[in-house]
């Protein structure tokens, strides 16, 4: 389980003019600016979640995590994992926890991906048994038979990332960390990947903290999102009610065939938004709750002649790209 | 202590599938021993002892320091690329310490070093260029064991330079100085005896005589019964203190990633 209370994380950063001068005047005199990375944030986490931890670039995403692993000491707050304060004890921490990196490798570059499993059994201390078991297991599922003798270095990006989440998953940690474990990689990579993750948690109760710029990932694999933004918890509850409450916002495109003024059917004047771009494109947003979305194209259809449309889907990205841009 | 056991079996692994590397490294040993044969025997042209050294004990104790002087290196540098790159961090999330890890790398490097590279050299050294066996069964015997605590002591030294990666930007000046120090004053370069007597004393205070001078003058018989022991006991405290300042030293630069985030 995993409690954090208060947590912040300050950095200092050199302030330098620009230019030679400027780099010659810091060598004597130092100005530095505190950026609050992360700020109070609170959340606690139960044995077997899996929760999306999600913001934009620079939202502190990867502090919180660092500060979850241990390797970054916290400004303030306090933060336990399993009863253990990350920073205060490393190496105990280390043995619960797996993670993946998706920019940095944790495998051993220039052997086998086979032996460099070898060498984390004996780094983790995992029994002979045990081990047997899990490495037949991510065979399977994650189909790594044809690279087990290749060394690492001549992997692919994909074949990489299914060797690393094995690696993560291995030593049968209680909780892992996955930082955009789907980044650059293929439609079928990732499916293989999400169903490995699913898996494993339900076959081994693993609590999985994911950080993702692919929603996708988010709705197929966590219940619970966390959104951060600026260092502060911006939304923290099931995806299923962020849905609810900002996913009943439906958009419409459709494309006119008659180019030149474009005239709302009065019928639905109190009832929409709308917007013309040109060429005849219009696009009309409604809630689900006032209008329904066949009422908007029946309308449309009787006072116009329509070429195309779509009707784009209230799926979670765009409910987080409008938060991110909002607030919420 | 199983996990550094096993680190160090893969490094034996990887370097055996590396051949080519070997070949290349041992023709540049094999060209420096040939330049320090050619020298030494123009500069003993014309006498027959130099602080009463011999050219066979000159010959011997400058190519036995060469091929030592390639294994007191370490793997300072590897260190400050990782803390250049970040992925230090990353290792600080594993259950060991990243310190012997690397260690134990290095070390299994060194052991596929000797095996395919250094005893081949010798018997070269030995058929060719005109160098001794060491004095005594007893002596060859102190003198792998002082050769094996000077390759430590070097070793753990050289982490001093990633350590300092830590707060420099970049060490390459800090690279270019402890080299031109190392080459000098570990007697690798000429035996230490030969220096003058204020620079003689001065590198009895420093523990870079214990990485190749004492060592190799075990081999040639310089250093004997008492005088060796003494001497190597005099390694085994620079190794522990050396041992004792580094971790020190690591726990500030923990500290310090831990705190500013790298």
């Amino acid at each position: 389980m995993i409690e954090v209370k208060n947590l912040s994380k300050h950095y200092k950063i050199v302030q330098k003019d620009p230019g030679l001068t400027g780099a010659i005047k810091s060598l004597f005199k130092r100005k530095y600016t505190t950026k609050k990375a992360v700020d109070e944030i609170n959340f606690n986490i139960e044995d077997g979640e899996m929760v999306g931890y999600i913001g934009a670039n620079g939202a502190g995403k990867s502090t919180t995590i660092k500060m979850l692993c241990g390797i970054l000491t916290p400004s303030n707050g306090e933060i336990t994992v399993n009863g253990i304060v990350p920073y205060k004890e490393r190496k105990r921490n280390a043995k619960n926890i797996g993670a993946v990196f998706g920019q940095r490798t944790q495998l051993f570059w220039d052997i086998a991906v086979r032996e460099s499993y070898e060498l984390l059994k004996h780094i983790y201390e995992i029994p002979e048994e045990e081990f047997q078991a899990s490495i037949a297991m991510f065979t399977e599922v994650l189909d790594l038979e044809p690279l087990m003798s290749v060394p690492v270095r001549q992997l692919s990006l994909g074949q990489k990332m299914r060797c690393e989440l094995a690696a993560a998953f291995l030593h049968n940690p209680s909780i892992v960390y996955l930082d955009e474990p789907t980044i650059g990689l293929d439609v079928a990579v990732k499916v293989k990947i999400r169903q490995f993750i699913r898996e494993m948690n339900r076959l081994r109760g693993t609590t999985v903290i994911l950080t993702t710029h692919d929603m996708q990932d988010i709705e197929e694999i966590c219940k619970r999102i966390i959104i951060i933004d600026e260092g502060k918890v911006l939304y923290d509850g099931s995806l299923q009610s962020i849905k609810e409450r900002y996913g009943d916002k439906r958009i419409i495109h459709f494309e006119l065939e008659r180019e030149g003024e474009f005239q709302l059917p009065s019928s639905m004047a109190d009832k929409v938004e709308w917007s013309y771009g040109d060429e005849g494109r219009v696009s009309i947003s409604f809630s689900n709750h006032t209008i329904t979305a066949a009422d908007v194209i029946s309308e449309m259809l009787q006072s116009y002649q329509i070429r195309d449309l779509t009707i784009a889907d209230s799926k979670i990205e765009t409910i987080v790209q409008d938060i991110y841009m909002r607030g919420i | 202590m199983r996990k550094y056991w096993e680190m160090m079996k893969s490094q034996i692994k990887v370097d055996m599938a590396y051949p080519l590397w070997y070949w290349a490294s041992s023709v540049a040993t094999v060209v420096q021993m040939l330049i320090i044969f050619a020298f030494w025997n123009a500069v003993y042209e014309n006498r027959t002892t130099i602080s009463d050294m011999s050219l066979e004990a000159m010959v011997t104790y400058t190519m036995i320091a060469v091929l030592l002087n390639d294994f007191v290196a370490g793997v300072g540098t590897q260190l400050a690329n990782q803390v250049r790159d970040g992925s230090v961090s990353i290792e600080l999330m594993r259950p060991y310490n990243l310190l012997d890890k690397l260690v134990a790398l290095d070390l299994g490097f060194k052991i596929s070093a000797v095996t395919r590279q250094t005893i081949p050299l010798l018997v070269i050294a030995y058929l060719f260029l005109g160098v001794s066996l060491p004095v005594s069964w007893e002596a060859a015997l102190l003198f792998v064991l002082s050769a094996i605590l000077g390759i430590f002591i070097g070793t753990q030294l050289d982490l001093i330079l990633g350590i300092a990666a830590f707060w420099l930007d970049y060490i390459w000046g800090l690279r270019m100085l402890r080299g031109a120090i190392l080459l000098f004053f570990t007697g690798a370069l000429v035996p230490i005896t030969m220096f003058p007597e204020w620079l003689r004393i001065l590198s009895a205070y420093l523990p870079f005589q214990s990485m190749v001078f004492i060592p190799v003058s075990i081999y040639t018989g310089q250093l004997t019964g008492m005088a060796a022991l003494q001497a190597m006991i005099i390694q085994v405290l620079w190794l522990a203190g050396i041992y004792a300042g580094i971790r020190v030293l690591w726990s500030y630069a923990i500290r310090r990633v831990t705190i500013f985030g790298g």
